[in-house]
């Protein structure tokens, strides 16, 4: 019996968001939000809505500081948001060896 | 929420194109530290033979070892993504130096204006092979810098250490300054 898909995840947006932050390792500090924005094709304000979204859920988290004089965000998965992903995968890959 | 078996697929090859994507920004951005410092290096060395060449003619290689310090630090303190830059680079870079020191020194008995091109251009085929792996903007880098430093070996006369410096000094610099930004 696998698990149901996580329909916060399965958004386009947010998959790869999520894909893009488990990408890194744990142990990395993230990626900040204009990267974030070029891997994925958001523009800032629907980025910054399913970042908001995510981080609710408790699966990404967000921090702000200056660079300098520019503010910078930097986003991270948690380790929840990680296992959420993982599962998320599992569920796809089920699908796939079922039919 | 029902998932068909194409959809699947195509979301799970939507993730593999993303983590991809993740990774080769990740090396690109420590490829391009490096190639900055290499570009610095390049136009300190040829500076400093340039103006003083019986003080730093024969000992020009000190100013690369200080290079290739910088380099491993880059190397072992910089995330890539995927995990620790792995030793097999840093062995790559020893036996590709090994080669040209054995060609260059035992069997080759380059000349200085030689070496100037050798060394240089030794480094640069390593750029382009590492461009099939990891994108071909490496390659065309390294194949044109690379004519662009024999062009200065047949054609610049005495200015051939400038000449050598600036191009691959800025050229250097400013394909990493393009490679952070990609």
């Amino acid at each position: 019996m696998r698990d149901g898909p996580d329909d916060l995840i399965h958004q386009p947006v947010r998959l790869r968001i999520m894909a893009a932050l488990t990408a890194l390792d744990p142990s990395e500090d993230g990626l900040d939000f204009t990267r974030l924005k070029s891997l994925t094709g958001a523009t800032d304000g629907n980025l910054g809505a399913h970042l908001d979204q995510l981080a609710r859920a408790g699966y990404v988290e967000a921090t702000k500081a200056f660079v300098g004089r520019r503010p910078r965000t930097t986003v991270k998965a948690t380790v929840e948001g990680r296992r959420a992903f993982a599962r998320h995968v599992a569920f796809l890959k089920a699908i796939i060896a079922e039919a | 929420m029902t998932i068909r078996t194409d959809e699947a697929a195509a979301t799970l090859a939507e993730i593999d194109g993303v983590v991809a994507r993740v990774k080769r920004s990740r090396i690109y951005r420590t490829a391009a530290q490096i190639t900055i410092l290499w570009g610095g290096v390049n136009i300190v060395r040829g500076l400093l033979v340039a103006l003083w060449p019986a003080t730093f003619g024969p000992h020009w290689f000190l100013i690369d070892l200080f290079g290739v310090a910088a380099t491993i630090v880059i190397l072992r303190t910089r995330p890539t993504g995927v995990g620790r830059f792995p030793l097999r680079i840093l062995a790559a870079f020893a036996i590709v130096y090994a080669f040209g020191w054995v060609w260059s020194n035992l069997i080759g008995h380059f000349g200085p204006r030689e070496a100037i091109a050798f060394w240089p251009t030794l480094f640069l085929l390593g750029f382009a092979i590492a461009g099939l792996l990891f994108g071909l903007v490496l390659t065309a880098i390294g194949i044109g810098l690379a004519a662009l430093v024999v062009a200065g070996y047949l054609w610049s006369a005495d200015a051939f250490p400038l000449w050598q410096a600036a191009v691959t000094g800025l050229g250097f610099i400013a394909c990493g300054l393009w490679m952070r930004r990609s």
